[in-house]
């Protein structure tokens, strides 16, 4: 299933035709970086695409380093006829596979990853796919810097088959000599070659020629966007709110929902703080803390799950485009009530619940598309991420930093009261979760909590939502201890700068504790929302201003009250 | 962790926190500046209400009340748990006494719903109904109970004005780099369109410009007129290159003296072509740690690129040429460019932030492109073209919703809209000819319809569906002002930022065009079958109108509006079709002291086709009655149309649904 911007009478997708992006570079330039990363983003935009990789594939056909011929990567002196033969027979066979994915499996971009340093080699490869209609684009990814270069190799091209049993400096000086072999018959891409995209540096800097068409200019942005520094990205679900499961209503959290809101905080902050012991305990040589900035949708329940966040002064930005799934004419049905009303669109929405739209409704597909430009700046930002949002909104951004399948998008489980960690690796990402909370509105009995588009409607139905979907709530390692432990630790601060302040205040003021009194209550009991002390004193002054001024009995009852509670 | 305990599906619990003592007296505004509430039954009038003491017994009814309306069904759903049950409340919610008569109440808006024949509308939490009033209600017990001085902004009523967000950290000074006649100013006007639509601060300073305006106030004075010939451009004139060079640093210091104080973009519109005059302005913004700097460079190697953009600049009346004859102002005009040429240094200094681009898109390099922003401005460059093209934009025939005056809402064509759409190929093909022409519309069945019958390739785009009106989808704008008074009022007092509950504000939508707005850019003759507020949000980008007029803007039905990117803006034609329509448009009411009768007092050219207008247009009166207005104008009523539309659907006449293409 293909996932166009638009639909075409003609069923073609994107207009692009086919599309082969043929890599160059030297070895351990990031060009499999670039390659995995383009895929993936393709993928998720549902045009059929996958990378070949030359290396991978003379390695599945003669084995590693070792039991290749000595003169298989030679480039200064001849090679052998015998090994120039096998090397043109790997290439052929190679490129037969690429066109077979064009035309019998119905591909449409093909990332043709391999060195292709050569001109004359760029030119046969542009004349062999050109003449048959297909879209050809080169693209270099070139490195001047040599501690990108060894870090590359360190971390990546060590484990590969290749070195297998090699120790680590001598592989890293083998693989050196290849890359110096290499330089001396490497020729860069000109524009006299035809199309192409320069990335230097990893995305440093991006040079393009001539290109043109949808895919291509796409493809062209999304490499402009990627970054390789280290940062973590965070998911967690809004918080129970009043009316759970109407788009219109937009309802508020409920009570539980704002408690949820508190203890995500702490668990975020809480699993922030591990993570950098670990990476201390790992040896890693750690600056300043990477900022966090949290997302949320513009919905009520999502910015107010950021809202003790927004509170303790985090950068919070609401993207209306973050909004849930658009449930159309289904809103407020349950599955049932979908089912007897809409029997038709039921039955068409179980056949295909990735594609499918109902009346006035969203498919994924859809809300993939509207998420488009918040993968792109979910790709550019550098600092730390939470978002906070909806399940269907998680399942895709999930799905894209994954790699999963279209189809697979709606089967992704993720329970309200789970926190996502995903961290970018080299060729994909490293995906835990934890689970903080387990009170009201983390789900049914049996945990389950799928409302959104009705996906629980489809699972159990066999091969239509197939049970590989990805299941964070299964996976989730429980950290709810140390999230009440990090709130417990948070309540106590803060009551803490109450009491001072309102020390400073008794001292000051006469000594009449009946005025601040009144406001106590409020502020010890209503601490779940509020992180801020100073806000509260200021709160604080308007009732001495106010009418509470020379307070009565009651309030002198409330004091007493309150004052304990503060002596704890 | 299969293993992990199943958590109770208790009713929702009482809040831990009963007792309310918050002060009562100044209600504290929410710290964010993202959200405020606008209207008097939102959260000014819940802070206004004494909030002390809430009795238990009437938090317990708030809750069974909630539990009620979150167990709601229609009286024929069957007993399988709804996802409500099984996600908040026990299974028993829904037999909860009290819970059958909310259900049949529920069950009878939902029955009393019009029967029309196209989907119907989305009831459940509807305006329409006294659902969302009852939901309102009974939240409100909670709103006041369970949140801490400072709250977050609630909601109720049918939507609140959302403001805009915070662009104040976004400062970039763009300056441009070329030699004359390479389209800098062209791409720098583009650029601040569309930076503006997307409601950044934007602001071109113009060097040229300031130097005319300079030469002008000079010649006032009696001065006499300055020499701007192309000797005064010519780099051996050392004292020329020294006013040149003070008039760029004054342009400049003029453009970071805005930025700091309201700008995000300031453009820098000069030739700034030696690695000298670049390096004096890294130099300068070193200073300035929060602003960024990129430049632009506009490199054109295509002689007729370039000769287009000369016969421009001359045939402008610029006053540098004032009482000059063509050939000479021309000949002077390439004296300059080659002074320039003459030292003229491309962009090479490594570690600057640019964007160089060659003959206008063909080639571009992009260096060090840092932040959103700026990847967002390279990306706009990359799309632009300049092969010449017309957008054609085009509202669907009028719609059954209408015809009754509903907003929102999937509705099929009326017969006059079916006459729309039959009268739309042969106007489309007068003006296109053979050219090229794609067709785009939304996944709504009203744009389909009426692109139906163009012989043309066809997209259809979910991004151009209408504004979504929430929970007002269905409703008629009377029945809007007669249940919720004061939100009708507040959304005609902020009509861009006005958010409906569980629907979209302007803003939104304007959010949700921008790819569409990157994928015409790149796109040659494109026609838009669309609806009023996407049409509006389109029109406002290409004529640049500011975020206050755009929700006013004038796109009434069954009128092509073609739109031709020109160099400096675009140009507009009108082309009405004379079929009757019910007027969509609604003005923004007067105030007393409001100057303006119309705030769209933009000129058109209106070219009617057709010699006359057979029948008058019907001007709906929003405020008024419709049969009475309707039955003046026009011999079809709204049950007489839904008629005639029945019987022509049986009868096979029309081509209802879209995906077949009838081939004429």
């Amino acid at each position: 299933m293909a996932a166009p911007l638009y639909v075409t009478q003609s069923g073609r997708l994107w207009h692009a035709g086919l599309i082969l992006i043929v890599t160059v570079g030297l070895p351990a330039r990031g060009k499999t970086h670039l390659s995995r990363a383009l895929e993936r983003y393709l993928r998720w935009l549902g045009v059929k695409t996958r990378v070949y990789s030359l290396g991978d594939y003379r390695r599945k056909v003669l084995g590693g380093a070792k039991s290749v011929p000595a003169d298989y990567f030679q480039t200064k002196s001849p090679r052998s006829e015998a090994t120039n033969a096998l090397r043109r027979k790997i290439k052929a066979e190679l490129e037969d596979q690429i066109w077979d994915f064009f035309t019998v499996q119905g591909g449409q971009v093909v990332i043709y990853d391999a060195n292709n340093g050569n001109v004359k080699a760029r030119r046969e490869c542009l004349d062999k796919f050109g003449s048959r209609g297909v879209h050809v684009i080169f693209l270099e990814s070139i490195c001047d810097k040599e501690d990108i270069i060894t870090a590359n190799i360190r971390s990546v091209k060590l484990s590969s088959p290749d070195y297998a049993g090699w120790s680590a400096d001598k592989a890293v000086a083998d693989y050196w000599s290849r890359i110096r072999d290499q330089e001396g018959v490497y020729d860069t891409v000109t524009a006299e070659e035809g199309p192409f995209i320069k990335v230097m540096n990893v995305g440093e800097r991006i040079e393009v020629n001539r290109i043109e068409g949808y895919l291509q200019s796409r493809c062209c942005f999304f490499l402009m966007n990627i970054h390789t520094k280290p940062r973590t990205i965070y998911f967690a679900r809004s918080g129970q709110s009043l009316i759970e499961h109407s788009y219109k209503a937009d309802s508020d959290l409920s009570p539980a929902g704002w408690e949820y809101a508190e203890r995500l905080k702490a668990a975020v902050i809480a699993r922030r703080k591990a993570l950098r012991e670990d990476r201390k305990a790992a040896g890693e040589q750690l600056g300043e803390e990477n900022p966090l900035l949290i997302w949320t949708s513009a919905r009520r329940r999502a910015y107010h799950t950021a809202w003790p966040f927004v509170h303790s002064g985090y950068k919070v930005e609401q993207k209306p485009i973050m909004s849930e799934i658009n449930p159309g004419v289904w809103d407020g049905l349950s599955s049932a009530e979908a089912m007897e009303r809409y029997p038709d669109e039921w039955e068409r929405f179980l056949a295909d619940p990735y594609a499918h739209r109902a009346p006035r409704a969203e498919s994924y597909h859809d809300l993939s598309v509207r998420l488009e430009p918040c993968i792109f700046e979910l790709e550019r930002v550098q600092q730390d991420l939470l978002i906070i949002g909806h399940a269907s909104v998680i399942r895709c951004l999930l799905a894209y930093l994954v790699g999963l399948p279209p189809n697979e998008v709606p089967a992704v489980e993720m329970a309200r009261g789970d926190l996502v960690e995903v961290t970018p690796a080299s060729y994909g990402v490293m995906t835990r979760a934890f689970h903080f909370w387990s009170g009201e509105g983390r789900g049914d009995a049996s945990g389950r909590n799928l409302y959104e588009n009705f996906a629980e409607g489809t699972t159990g139905k066999g091969t239509v939502l197939p049970d590989s979907g990805v299941n964070f709530t299964q996976d989730a390692q429980n950290m709810e201890a140390q999230a009440v432990e990090e709130e417990e630790k948070e309540k106590e601060i803060k009551a803490e700068i109450v009491k001072t302040a309102l020390q400073k205040r008794l001292s000051i003021g006469g000594g009449d504790g009946s005025r601040s009194a009144p406001t106590l209550p409020g502020v010890i009991e209503g601490d779940r929302e509020s992180d801020d002390g100073e806000e509260v004193i200021r709160e604080d002054e308007d009732d001495i201003e106010g009418e509470t001024i020379g307070g009565s009995t009651a309030e002198d009852s409330k004091r007493g009250r309150a004052m304990s509670i503060l002596e704890i | 962790m299969t293993g992990m305990p199943p958590p109770p599906a208790p009713m929702t619990s009482l809040p831990r926190s009963q007792s309310q003592s918050r002060g009562s007296k100044t209600p504290k505004t929410p710290r964010s500046p993202n959200l405020r509430p606008s209207s008097s039954n939102s959260l000014m009038s819940d802070l206004n209400v004494p909030p002390i003491p809430v009795e238990p017994q009437v938090l317990e009814n708030a809750i069974k009340n909630l539990d009620v309306l979150r167990s709601t069904k229609t009286p024929s759903s069957t007993t399988a748990p709804s996802p409500a049950a099984s996600g908040a409340s026990s299974p028993s919610g829904s037999h909860m006494p009290g819970a059958d008569k909310v259900a049949a109440a529920i069950g009878a808006a939902l029955s009393g719903e019009p029967k029309t024949i196209s989907a119907p509308g989305t009831p459940h939490f509807g305006a329409q109904s006294d659902l969302l009033k009852a939901l309102d209600d009974t939240t409100k017990v909670f709103r006041q109970t369970s949140m801490a001085p400072t709250r977050a902004p609630s909601v109720s009523g049918i939507g609140t004005v959302v403001e805009k967000p915070d662009y104040s950290e976004a400062k970039i000074v763009v300056a441009m780099v070329g030699l004359p006649a390479r389209g800098k100013s062209y791409l720098s006007n583009k650029l601040m369109r569309y930076l503006r639509w997307l409601e950044y601060n934007v602001e071109v300073f113009n060097v040229g410009q300031l130097r005319r305006s300079k030469a002008r106030t000079q010649q006032q004075q009696g001065q006499g007129k300055a020499d701007h010939s192309a000797t005064w451009f010519s780099h051996s004139n050392a004292e020329a290159n020294l006013a040149r060079e003070k008039l760029a640093e004054e342009s400049l210091e003029s453009l970071i003296a805005w930025l700091k104080k309201e700008g995000n973009v300031g453009i820098m519109d000069a030739t700034n072509s030696t690695f000298d005059r670049r390096d004096k302005i890294r130099e300068r913004l070193s200073h300035e740690p929060n602003l960024q700097l990129l430049f632009i460079e506009s490199f054109c190697n295509d002689p007729a690129v370039i000769a287009a953009n000369i016969a421009l600049k001359v045939q402008s009346g610029d006053p540098d040429y004032a009482g000059m004859s063509r050939e000479e102002a021309e000949r002077d005009f390439r004296k300059r460019i080659d002074a320039y040429e003459s030292v003229y240094q491309t962009i090479t200094e490594p570690g600057i932030s640019f964007c160089r681009i060659l003959n206008v898109g063909q080639q571009v390099t992009m260096n060090r492109i840092q932040g959103y922003l700026q990847s967002r401005v390279a990306f706009y460059l990359m799309n632009l073209h300049l092969k010449p093209r017309s957008i054609y934009l085009s509202r669907h025939g009028e719609s059954m919703y209408n015809v009754e005056g509903k907003i929102g809402g999937d509705s099929d064509l009326s017969p006059r809209g079916w006459e729309y759409a039959k009268a739309l190929p042969a106007l489309v093909k007068d003006n296109i000819g053979d050219g090229p022409l794609e067709v785009w519309t939304s996944t709504l069945q009203r744009t389909q319809q009426t692109g139906s019958l163009l012989p043309f390739e066809k997209k259809t785009w979910k991004s151009l569906d209408e504004l979504d009106a929430g929970v007002c989808d269905g409703m008629t704008y009377e029945e809007i002002e007669e249940k919720y008074p004061e939100d009708y009022e507040s959304r005609d007092e902020d009509k861009f930022n006005y958010r409906y509950r569980g629907g979209e504000s302007y803003r939104d939508v304007v959010v949700r065009l921008e790819p569409v707005i990157m994928e015409l850019e790149r796109q040659e003759n494109i026609l838009i079958i669309g609806h009023q507020a996407i049409l509006r949000c389109l029109y406002a980008y290409f004529l640049a109108l500011p975020q206050e007029e755009l929700p006013y803007i004038v796109i009434p039905l069954h009128t092509l509006i073609k739109i031709t990117p020109m160099a400096y803006g675009c140009h507009e034609e009108r082309y009405h079709l004379p079929i009757a329509a019910v007027d969509t448009h609604r003005p923004k009411p007067q105030k007393a002291g409001a100057g303006g009768s119309h705030p769209h007092s933009r000129k058109q050219s209106v070219i009617d086709v057709g010699e006359t207008v057979s029948r008058a247009p019907v001007s709906r009166d929003y405020f008024g009655d419709l049969s009475k207005v309707m039955g003046d104008a026009t011999s079809v009523g709204v049950e007489q149309a839904t008629e005639q539309l029945m019987r022509a659907k049986e009868s096979g006449e029309l081509t209802p649904k879209v995906g077949k293409r009838v081939v004429q």
